[in-house]
């Protein structure tokens, strides 16, 4: 899923500059994962009164074209509201890293984040900085969360590499170049943010865990409600209401030509038989279980 | 640790309606409260707890964890008690233990408290840790390790502990749960005293379904978090994309359905787990019965000395002569002590929770097979 609009940007590189000995390829993807997002959201949250924005470091793993964010964690840094002084703490950065490393050795620094989408001076030497001491000979990326919280802004997600610019290489001097960014997770975290949107269309915020019935209940409804807008749609296109468009017909045709020959009447007899059985032996043992623990009270 | 706690309560006082902590509320900047004072001052202890409350952030490093951990995810949750409710608004994960216990627990403790520190530095306010998470596949919880983590930790722990359990193969089908425990007050004793015997496991009427006592939970997103979900999966109206905003998305979170995949994709593991946790019952329950076997044929061998002896005794007073010591049948017959039931017990928790997410499984599997059918028979 892209995050950030498509841009007309053209991505281009000079492959024969002094400072970029490496032979890395351009990276043209940068997919990031729910933690990393959360995380981010709730620095902002709590971001003392005189920050404007947080910055904080990301870590996840990279391919040749490819950099994905598994997660992140928070720097320390102030900054003056008149741009005039900036601090960022370095030696925080590399024990939060050492401890982070622990956990998931294969994690490694691939750059930055920040809050707002303003890039500045500071972005770039900040940008500079990571580049130089965090990730060579790697190139960082820059994530930009607009959390949306002022008025006029959408929120959403932007990734950006740096560029050279000028004829001296000076540290301030660079152009951000806009990398496509992906909201990317794997089931299980698809799971977990399915739970949180839940909690968010109950109205107060808060839910109690689901069971697994309920969760399969509610998606059985989804495609129920589907069906009835497609037969809905086809109804009217052939009662002549609405002109019907080919593209749509034809993928309509190949999703419900999907051979079901599997569940023909004996495989789906036998196997109805296998779930009766194995409900019926787990509730056995249940009973047996617990059976035995009471008897194991009343026995002198 | 007392005074910063006591420093985090001052701050959530402010909230709570309260006479004495009227004062408190009203100066805007907290003055550390002193240590002797702590304890009087800390009325959340005494407020029972009745809810866990995760905050969307915890949900997700929590599944996060347990999907990349290679065997079980082990971590800490960070929070608060408020009025009842924990909570919990961050949490950590632990290195995985697999070296040699000694070094691994020493680096362990260096690792928490770097990382609390580190934690504290750019999050002022909250940070004690509450209780733990644990992840695991396909309701094994009742492991020997996790009770002896909660045992060890409950005197230090507000309100004993909570332990937030998360079952990784039901999130990868769909379904993120989440459950919250707690030791109850008859195992704690039980679990000090150390014996598990037949008479105090009597005594305390306890089985494995009063080992832990289940919490309810909730799950709380934050007001921006909310914000940016709902943008999330809100379906962008099809405006091309030519209007540059530099951070505006394009796409909706997609609908998901895993949770109708037909196919059983644990059925097998699981039920091999239920007969090996069956297996292994069976063998503990042989070698408690053997054990018990030896322990009755030694009291019975003891007693019958005591009896011979007493017998002597009574013939030598009738004789005139001094009795024999009865007090040196203890030395001559050692006695076993009554082997632990806890290990059984445990046990049989496994087999019952083993066998509750196979019978849930099953009726997941009729409803998933009934309405394939259905659509099939009207295709």
């Amino acid at each position: 899923m892209s995050l950030g609009s498509s841009s007309s940007a053209i991505h281009i590189q000079t492959a024969s500059n002094g400072a970029t000995t490496s032979p890395t390829r351009t990276i043209q993807k940068v997919t990031i994962h729910p933690v990393a997002l959360f995380s981010i959201l709730d620095h902002f949250l709590r971001r003392k009164d005189t920050q404007d924005r947080v910055i904080g470091c990301l870590l996840g793993t990279r391919t040749e074209t490819e950099i994905e964010v598994h997660s992140c964690f928070a720097a320390l840094h102030g900054e003056l509201s008149n741009s005039s002084e900036f601090w960022l703490e370095d030696n925080y950065i590399n024990s939060m890293y050492e401890l982070h490393h622990k956990v998931h050795p294969k994690e490694v620094i691939v750059g930055w984040y920040s809050t707002g989408s303003t890039l500045d001076t500071y972005s770039a030497l900040v940008h500079d900085h990571f580049e130089k001491s965090k990730t060579a000979p790697h190139p960082a990326v820059h994530v930009a969360l607009n959390t949306g919280t002022e008025e006029g802004s959408k929120p959403g997600i932007a990734a950006y590499l740096s560029s050279p610019v000028g004829v001296s290489r000076k540290e301030p001097n660079c152009i951000f170049v806009p990398v496509p960014c992906e909201f990317q997770y794997n089931d299980a975290e698809r799971s977990g943010v399915d739970l949180l949107v839940n909690s968010l269309s109950a109205g107060t915020s808060i839910t109690n865990s689901a069971s697994n019935l309920e969760v399969l209940e509610s998606s059985i409804q989804t495609v129920m409600e589907m069906l009835d807008r497609v037969l809905a749609y086809v109804r009217s296109v052939i009662a002549g209401e609405t002109k019907g468009d080919p593209s749509i017909g034809r993928y309509l045709l190949d999703t419900f030509s999907i051979s079901t020959e599997g569940l023909d009447q004996g495989s789906f007899a036998s196997t109805l038989q296998d779930t009766l059985m194995v409900s019926y032996l787990a509730n056995l043992v249940r009973a047996q279980a617990e059976v035995s623990s009471r008897l194991q009270l009343v026995s002198a | 640790m007392a005074t910063s706690m006591a420093a985090a309560l001052a701050a959530s006082i402010a909230s709570a309606p309260s006479a004495h902590t009227a004062q408190a509320a009203a100066q805007p900047t907290y003055e550390p409260i002193p240590a002797s004072m702590s304890k009087v001052i800390d009325i959340e202890a005494k407020i029972p707890l009745t809810c866990v409350q995760l905050d969307g952030l915890v949900v997700s490093k929590i599944v996060k964890h347990a999907s990349s951990a290679p065997s079980f995810a082990l971590g800490y949750l960070i929070g608060i008690d408020l009025d009842g409710v924990l909570e919990i608004s961050n949490c950590f994960a632990l290195p995985n233990v697999s070296d040699d216990d000694d070094t691994s627990s020493k680096s362990i403790a260096q690792y928490q408290k770097g990382m609390l520190a580190a934690l504290k530095e750019v999050e002022p306010g909250d940070g004690i840790i509450v209780g733990f998470y644990q992840s695991n596949t396909l309701g094994a919880f009742y492991k020997q390790s996790l009770l002896d983590l909660q045992s060890i930790h409950r005197e230090r722990l507000r309100h004993g502990g909570v332990v937030v359990v998360h079952d990784f193969t039901q999130a990868s089908r769909g379904n993120a749960a989440f459950r919250a425990f707690r030791l109850t007050k008859q195992f704690h004793a039980e679990y000090r005293s150390g014996k598990f015997t037949t008479q105090s496991l009597m005594k305390n009427q306890l089985t494995f379904s009063s080992i832990l006592e289940e919490i309810p939970v909730r799950v709380r997103t934050n007001p921006l978090l909310g914000a940016f979900l709902s943008t999330l999966t809100t379906p962008s109206s099809t405006t091309p994309a030519s209007s540059f905003s530099p951070a505006a998305p394009s796409a909706a979170l997609a609908p998901t359905f895993s949770s109708l995949d037909l196919a059983p994709q644990h059925m097998t593991s699981n039920l091999s787990n239920v007969l090996d946790a069956l297996d292994e019952f069976k063998a503990e329950e042989g070698s408690l019965a053997y054990q018990m076997r030896n322990i009755v044929r030694d009291r019975n061998r003891a007693n019958e000395h005591l009896l011979r002896r007493k017998e002597e005794n009574a013939l030598r007073v009738s004789q005139g002569l001094a009795p024999l010591p009865e007090e040196d049948i203890a030395r001559l017959f050692k006695i076993q002590p009554e082997p632990s039931r806890l290990k059984s017990m445990l046990l049989l928790g496994q087999i019952d929770a083993y066998s509750q997410s196979l019978g849930s499984a099953a009726s997941e599997g009729y409803v998933k097979m009934y309405s394939a059918n259905a659509g099939n028979a009207s295709a």
